[in-house]
Formats: C-alpha cells, sequence, structure tokens
C-alpha cells in the first residue's frame, strides 16, 4: 500500500507547434522530469508564469495528455503501464477546466448525471440524488435544468466543480479554475473550493489566487520553464522564496493583486 | 372534364416516394455518422472515407441502380431484384456520402473541447462520441440535413427507371392515358410540398436549439 493519493515521477512532455513558416516545427519542453506525491486530503497549488507547462503537468496527471516518459500513479494503479484502463481510472480523478467545458447539449443536472450513468453506472434515482448532492455543494440548485449558454461565468464553473466531485473521485485536479472568469465571479468558485478544502478534499490547483493559497493550501509549488522550482508552505513564498526566480514572481503578482 | 379519380391515383403514389427517401435518409445516417467520425478521428483509415465519398458523390445515382438492379439482381435475387431496395439502398448510400461531409463539418466546428471533457469524466473516445457529440453534430447540422432530405425527395424520382409506380411514374402514365400535361404539373407541386415544409421546419427548430445551446 502506498501512502499517496497521487503520485508523479520523473514525467516528461513536449509537444510541438507549427512556426510562422511552413513545415516550422518548435519543440517545446513543457514537462521536465517533475516528480510530486500527493497524499490524502492534501491541497497542494500550482503556480508559474503562463506558457510555463503548468497546465499540460495537471493534464499529465489526468492522463489527458499521456506523457512522453516517467509514470504516473493513482494509488497502486501505474496510470503509465501500457494495458491500464486509462477511462477507469480517470473515472477516479476530477478534472475542472479553466474554459469550464461544460457539455453543451446537457442541462445542469444533466451535465452532473451523465458520468454516474454512463461510467460509474448508477441506477437513475441514485444518480439523480448524487447529482443532487453535489450541486447543493457548490450552491447551483436553482436552475438545474438550464443549459450551459444560460449560466454565468461562476455558475458554469460551479457546475463543473459539481460535475468533477460528484463521481466522489479520489483527487481533483483543477486547471486555473478561476482565471477565465470576470472578476467579479470569482469570489464564488473561490468560496466552493474554500469550502471543499475545509471537507478535507485532495486537491491539486493550478492558480493564481494568492489569499485562497494562502489560506488553503498546505504546500505551494513554483513552476517555470517545466521544472518545478521551489515548494515550500504559503508562508515561505510569501515571506522570502529562497530562488530569485520566484522572488521576482511573487512581488509581481502581489503588486498586481494588490493595485 | 377532371377527373379526381386521376388525382386520387396520383397521389397514392407519395407513401413509396415518402418512404423512399425516409429509408434512404435513414441508411444515410447510420453509414453517414460512423464515416465522419472516422474520418476525422481515425487518421490512419480516414483515406478510406475519403475514397469511399468520391466513388459515390462521383457515380450517377442511375448508373449504380441499372448496375446493381440488372448486374447483380440476376446472381443475387434476394436483395437486387427488389427495385424498392436497389433504389433505397443506392440512394442511401449516396446520402451516406454527403451525410459524412456535413457531420464533419459539424465535428469540426464543435471543436476538442467537448470531447476531452467527456474523457475527463472517465468515458471511452466511442462513448463520447455517442453520448456528447452526435447530440450536438445532429443539431449543427439541420441546415445541411434539411437540403439533403429535399434531395433525397427529388432523387426518389429515379425509381422511374425500374418501373416503381411512384409519383413521377403515375404522372407520367396520366399523361398518356389522358393526354394532359397538367399532370406533370401537379406533381412538380407535389414534390414542392413534400420537400419545403420538411426543409423548413427542420432549419428553423435547428436554428432555436442552437441558440438555446449556444452552438
Amino acid at each position: 500500500m502506498t501512502d499517496y493519493v497521487m503520485e508523479a515521477k520523473h514525467v516528461f512532455k513536449t509537444y510541438r507547434i507549427k512556426g510562422e513558416k511552413k513545415g516550422d516545427v518548435k519543440v517545446v519542453d513543457a514537462v521536465k522530469d517533475v516528480s510530486l506525491q500527493i497524499r490524502k486530503g492534501d491541497i497542494k497549488l500550482i503556480f508559474g508564469p503562463s506558457g510555463s507547462g503548468k497546465s499540460t503537468f495537471l493534464r499529465c496527471m489526468a492522463m489527458l495528455d499521456i506523457p512522453d516518459s516517467g509514470e504516473i500513479w493513482l494509488g497502486d494503479e501505474c496510470l503509465t503501464k501500457p494495458g491500464v484502463d486509462l477511462n477507469k481510472a480517470r473515472a477516479r480523478i476530477g478534472f475542472v477546466f479553466q474554459h469550464i467545458y461544460l457539455f453543451k447539449h446537457l442541462t445542469v443536472i444533466g451535465n452532473v448525471e451523465l458520468a454516474l450513468r454512463q461510467v460509474l453506472k448508477m441506477p437513475k434515482e441514485d444518480a439523480r440524488k448524487r447529482a443532487m448532492a453535489a450541486l447543493k455543494e457548490v450552491k447551483v440548485t436553482d436552475c438545474i435544468n438550464k443549459y450551459p449558454a444560460q449560466l454565468s461565468g461562476g455558475q458554469a464553473q460551479r457546475v463543473g466543480i459539481a460535475r468533477a466531485i460528484a463521481r466522489q473521485p479520489d483527487i481533483i485536479l483543477l486547471d486555473e479554475p478561476t482565471s477565465a472568469l470576470d472578476p467579479e465571479l470569482t469570489g464564488e468558485v473561490i468560496d466552493t473550493l474554500r469550502d471543499l478544502a475545509h471537507e478535507g478534499t485532495t486537491m491539486l490547483i493550478v492558480s493564481h489566487e494568492m489569499p485562497f493559497a494562502q489560506e488553503v493550501a498546505e504546500e505551494m509549488i513554483f513552476y517555470d520553464e517545466g521544472h518545478i522550482i521551489e515548494t515550500g508552505p504559503p508562508s515561505l513564498f510569501f515571506n522570502a522564496p529562497n530562488t530569485d526566480r520566484a522572488k521576482q514572481f511573487m512581488t509581481r503578482i502581489i503588486n498586481r493583486t494588490t493595485r | 372534364m377532371f377527373d379526381w379519380n386521376h388525382l386520387i391515383f396520383l397521389l397514392e403514389g407519395v407513401p413509396l416516394t415518402l418512404s423512399i427517401s425516409l429509408i434512404s435518409f435513414l441508411v444515410g445516417i447510420a453509414i453517414g455518422l460512423p464515416l465522419a467520425f472516422t474520418r476525422v478521428y481515425e487518421k490512419e483509415i480516414s483515406f478510406v472515407v475519403d475514397i469511399y465519398e468520391k466513388v459515390f458523390r462521383g457515380i450517377p445515382e442511375i448508373v449504380l441502380m441499372l448496375l446493381f438492379f440488372f448486374g447483380l439482381g440476376p446472381f443475387f435475387p434476394t436483395p437486387f431484384n427488389n427495385a424498392f431496395f436497389v433504389v433505397c439502398f443506392v440512394l442511401g448510400l449516396r446520402s451516406a456520402a454527403n451525410q459524412s461531409q456535413i457531420y464533419r463539418g459539424a465535428i469540426r466546428g464543435i471543436g476538442d473541447e467537448q470531447m476531452i471533457a467527456g474523457t475527463s469524466v472517465g468515458l471511452s473516445k466511442w462513448r463520447s462520441i455517442w453520448h456528447i457529440m452526435v447530440p450536438q453534430v445532429f443539431t449543427f447540422s439541420t441546415a445541411g440535413l434539411g437540403s439533403e432530405y429535399a434531395l433525397l425527395i427529388k432523387d426518389s424520382a429515379y425509381v422511374y427507371v425500374l418501373a416503381l409506380l411512384d409519383v413521377t411514374r403515375r404522372a407520367d402514365q396520366l399523361r398518356f392515358s389522358t393526354g394532359d400535361y397538367i399532370w406533370y404539373i401537379i406533381a412538380a407541386i407535389i414534390y414542392i410540398a413534400l420537400t419545403f415544409p420538411i426543409a423548413f421546419s427542420l432549419d428553423k427548430w435547428g436554428n432555436r436549439r442552437k441558440k438555446k445551446i449556444g452552438l
């Protein structure tokens, strides 16, 4: 038995983007030898400059992007081994997207129920009950029959969170859950995440919401150019980070939020 | 003197015309959808879909019908000696080629995000396609499907060459027995009445639905 809910071991991932000239291909090292362990109930927050590969790493954790090398472990199961049933594994991982990606043709309740019915094969009434409980958790119970296009950004993202937690996954991975929202709507999503944190939900969050991080994160991870540069408790980063790069980044981001 | 029995005789061809177009439309869905998804998501074998589309869009339907009916009919009387089957079969295969292109446009328009979201909740690729993409693809495609259906109503008149008594052939027989060309005009009106309302309401429904779900 491993102690970890999830673990990344020496993960590498590069991707190619087309350059300006035809046939010109640029190779980006998004994840270079990244290792990370998460215990039950941990809340870890990854932050760093945009384009540094944080999101790619998070997608590798959920095997939405397949790592080039290295291992991803979910409990006792190695997901990077060939022949693993990845769909079954992904059912145990909740993923919240920056751009939300709700199923457009389904109502709010339909969005939350789909995986319960089709992946967990729950009977109709049980799935409905479970979906309602998840929606209650994120405080979206008044518009369960609306379509995603009819929701505000904050409501939509809370439904996105409900969709992720309804399966009662081992861990929830959140990819900048507030950064695509209007500033006045981020608060309600942060409140939801705070509630989840207080219930002991295991979470790995890519985010730049610093006050939130300071409040709930056990560990912050500064990520740049495909590497983990520095890790430590929020107090470390808010007082005196060890690396210059983290220092610079923290200065910039704190100035931005207090301005 | 206008003989109402003649008009009734003509209208009795409507069920045949309708059933040919409806059945070939359904055959087109059943084959066209998998073709479109194969074309977009299975890169290694997408060339097969390309060839299929080129073949069935390039050969005149009438050549295929004659080929199947007179070429295969004697050797495989079931099912190729059946004119109704041959017409639905050929029009269905042709429609699948058209519909595949319509659906492909829709799949590209919807983009990868919905599939990624499906994968993230634990659905397999083909389950994501079935539960998430297919319903959206139909909503996206209503305008194209409306004109495809209209095309099939018109092309059902090809059964003329295989001597089935559809609206066209009945109009021709009436012209022959009464010597009056008005029957062609009445047939034309019937065809308009069969195509226009369906295409129109499908488009309208699609636009409403698209607006609602923000496609």
